[in-house]
């Protein structure tokens, strides 16, 4: 059997963690989450996860400044950035992600994107 | 491998041997830029100083015999003090420079090959290339172009702009998009211009036999690009601000850039068809630098001079057309010749379409030059209809409009799967 997609969703809120781990689990995904992105890094190394869901306004570290520290160590890493707010597209730093979703009730677009990654990235 | 030099004249090659081993190398490729190079060579003097005033760095002008007195502005502006203006010190190894007129074909390519020569003959760890026409260089952008390199191991160093959202139409509608679908990497700028790149990454190319190609000619950006992308370099970008630079009116006469770029990125469909074909999607670049709020110069474009060109170009070309373009391609396109003068669209798709047509029947047409020729016109109908798509739009809404056109091309790709089997591309 092949092994279950890990996906790792980094959120400092707690009720969207839940919902990415409720919805991306029904979708036959292994789902691992973090509230404190300064642990992403550890988080990463020990989940070995096969893409990363990275929320972009969180108060410890931005998920555009850890964008660039996990592009740093995991070159090709896909990573899908998540938010409420359609302007962070304007920084620079955000086309290192893989995609730019905004975040909104329906996970449709989101779970289409994920879906679209694992089919062309091995 | 020969280790001979072929584009750098041999006094400039003993002057370089003289010098010993330089840490990085700075090369600044020109032809009639007195006007501009000067501004362009002390921002590097400056950016040495502030960032690199302990590293052996020299500096090659490669020209292609200016007669406006080019070079004879180069030297002098290196041999200066240091403006005290800049607020930096003298670096403890001052920068040592070479004003060379290059051998070979005329053109941007043999003028990189004499720096890559250069650059081999110094051992050079590091090296950046500046075009001579910029105007907004600043001393940071040797920085951005060098610090990946030396420090954190990249290979190739691509620059990422600020640009207008009708500077660099080629770039947007077929280089950047092209390249992206093809080898499965999203590198924005890849015929930006400035690069830095390893010294291990300069052998190779001069391993390459392509010197009498377009690659010495305006071919060379994307055959730098595309190079250090098959070959597994590992490639980041560098936010350097607006790219400020002698822009052009994509409507005005582009005709040899135009074909020495497309002639090499389709050249080298060919040679790689074993790297790109399982190519799926695509994967983002690593990015550093400093965002700033720049404001890219505004562009004033000439839309009706473009429709021109579209319909003309297109009716005097239409039976050829006819000869290698699939039939839906064909029809689909008579169709946007038919609602001229107002192209009110230029669907995407079929503007991706087109590239792929061209792209396979390139690999067996016998007179490449006119294929590349019959392909500006429906660039520049395309072109058109990407204008007035976008009008409206800032340059960030506008490049929403770009990344809307890869992911077309990426989805599209099993079409130029099929183009490449009926045309006969199989190697």
């Amino acid at each position: 059997m092949e092994a279950k997609r890990k996906i790792l969703a980094i959120d400092d809120e707690e009720d969207i963690r839940f919902i990415l781990k409720e919805e991306l689990t029904d979708e036959g995904y292994e789902v691992h989450t973090l509230g404190d992105p300064t642990q992403a890094l550890d988080k990463i190394e020990e989940v070995q996860p096969d893409l990363i869901l990275l929320d972009i306004k969180m108060p410890q570290l931005s998920g555009i400044e850890l964008l660039g520290l996990i592009r740093d160590k995991y070159y090709d890493l896909p990573v899908i950035l998540l938010t409420a707010y359609n302007s962070f597209k304007r920084d620079i730093a955000s086309v290192a992600c893989d995609h730019y979703v905004v975040k909104s009730g329906d996970l449709t677009e989101l779970k289409e994107r994920i879906k679209k990654i694992f089919r062309t990235r091995v | 491998m020969d280790k001979g030099c072929f584009a750098l004249p041999d006094e400039d090659r003993a002057f370089l041997e003289s010098l010993g081993e330089a840490d990085i190398l700075i090369g600044i490729p020109s032809f009639n830029n007195a006007e501009t190079i000067g501004h362009v060579v002390e921002a590097v003097r400056i950016g040495h100083a502030r960032y690199y005033p302990d590293r052996q760095v020299v500096l090659i002008n490669s020209d292609g015999g200016s007669t406006d007195g080019t070079r004879e502005v180069v030297l002098p502006t290196l041999e200066r003090d240091i403006p005290a203006a800049s607020l930096v010190k003298k670096p403890e190894k001052p920068m040592r420079g070479r004003s060379v007129i290059y051998q070979g074909i005329p053109g941007k390519g043999s003028a990189f090959r004499a720096i890559f020569e250069a650059a081999r003959v110094l051992k050079a760890k590091a090296c950046a290339v500046f075009d001579s026409d910029l105007r907004s260089i600043t001393p940071e952008w040797v920085q951005l172009l060098v610090a990946p390199v030396l420090e954190k191991g990249y290979g190739y160093v691509c620059p990422f702009y600020r640009r207008h959202k009708y500077d660099g139409t080629i770039t947007n509608s077929i280089a950047y998009p092209l390249t992206r679908a093809l080898y499965g990497r999203r590198v924005r700028q890849p015929i930006g211009g400035d690069f830095g790149f390893s010294g291990e990454l300069v052998c190779r190319y001069l391993q390459k036999d392509v010197w009498e190609t377009d690659v010495a000619r305006f071919g060379i950006d994307i055959w730098m690009t595309t190079t250090a992308m098959v070959e597994g370099f590992r490639i980041c970008q560098s936010f350097m601000g607006a790219k400020i630079h002698d822009v052009k009116d994509p409507g005005a006469d582009l005709g040899p850039m135009f074909e020495q770029v497309v002639g090499t990125i389709f050249t080298l469909m060919r040679e790689n068809d074993g790297k790109w074909k399982s190519v799926v999607g695509s994967r983002p670049t690593a990015i550093f630098g400093f965002q700033s709020e720049v404001s890219p110069r505004p562009l004033r474009v000439d839309a009706k001079r473009m429709i021109r060109k579209f319909e003309e170009g297109f009716d005097e070309n239409r039976p050829y057309y006819a000869t290698f373009l699939s039939d839906d391609c064909f029809s689909k396109l008579s169709e946007v010749r038919e609602m001229c003068p107002e192209i009110a669209d230029f669907p995407k798709v079929l503007w991706v379409k087109t590239i792929y047509n061209f792209a396979a029947r390139y690999q067996v047409e016998p007179d490449r030059k006119r294929l590349l020729g019959s392909l500006i016109p429906l660039y520049f109908g395309y072109v058109t209809s990407f204008i007035r798509e976008t009008e409206a739009y800032d340059d960030y809404r506008a490049e929403e409009v770009v990344e809307e056109l890869c992911e077309i091309y990426e989805d599209t790709k099993p079409y130029l799967l099929q183009q490449w089997r009926e045309k006969g591309c199989e190697g």
